[in-house]
């Protein structure tokens, strides 16, 4: 990893169209500022984390619970739609 | 809706699809490009969306190409009528979205031992069906929780 030693109001580029700053640094924490073109996706590392670790369990899901439908079909107070099409109704 | 009127148009003959649920028919056309895949699943970028009346009101979002991912679906607003998340720049720029009324949008269900099953609100899928482009989208100031749990009827 590389590491560099910023203080405040300076910052690193990637590449040509990244850039993170660092904003202010406090004793908890350092507000530091990301700008980046809107086709790069930025988020929290641990609420990336958080959803990729759902998106695993709910994965897991669809072969572990048996009648997953019919379970949350109950829960919604839904009743079945009638069996006219099949399939994939094609 | 079905992956039939998602792609009326079949650039290649239709193959089958064997799933948890059953085997679907699906051709080139009804294949969703998801150019970042999801996260926990980056390089699975090819999904189907399928439906039946078994599964309905959930859909499956399945791996075009085989078992490697698969998830149970449902339209957030069938679960809590007022949902409602924005999208930023970028997101619709992944989904060469113009009109946000065309989008659909797509909670992903999870079943976690001892307690039945929750949807997560946070972090949904939006598919743009004009484009077959889509993405799973994290906002940052969403106050949707991950886990919504579907309560069985008083």
């Amino acid at each position: 990893m590389l590491v560099f030693t910023r203080k405040r109001d300076e910052a690193i580029m990637i590449g040509d169209g990244i850039e993170i700053r660092v904003l202010r640094v406090g004793r908890d924490g350092v507000r530091i500022g990301v700008q980046a073109p809107a086709s790069v996706s930025v988020h929290r590392r641990e609420v990336y984390d958080q959803i990729r670790d759902e998106n695993r369990i709910a994965a897991a899901a669809v072969n572990a619970a048996g009648n997953v439908a019919a379970e949350v079909r109950k829960r919604l107070e839904r009743p079945a739609p009638p069996v006219a099409a099949t399939g994939t109704d094609r | 809706m079905t992956t039939a009127q998602m792609s009326p148009a079949a650039s290649r003959p239709s193959r089958q699809l064997e799933t948890p649920f059953g085997t679907f028919p699906i051709d080139d056309a009804s294949v969703i490009d998801f150019a970042d895949g999801l996260p926990g699943f980056e390089q699975t970028r090819k999904f189907v969306l399928l439906s039946s009346p078994e599964l309905a009101p959930l859909h499956l979002l399945h791996y075009a190409d085989g078992p490697a991912a698969s998830f149970l679906a449902v339209d957030p607003r069938v679960v809590l009528p007022s949902y409602r998340t924005d999208l930023g720049a970028g997101d619709r720029l992944r989904l060469g979205a113009t009109d946000d009324h065309q989008l659909l949008w797509l909670a992903l269900v999870t079943m976690d031992a001892g307690q039945g099953p929750s949807v997560n609100l946070r972090a949904p899928i939006v598919v743009n069906p004009a484009r077959m482009l889509g993405c799973q989208v994290m906002p940052h100031n969403s106050l949707y929780p991950l886990r919504h749990p579907l309560a069985l009827p008083e």
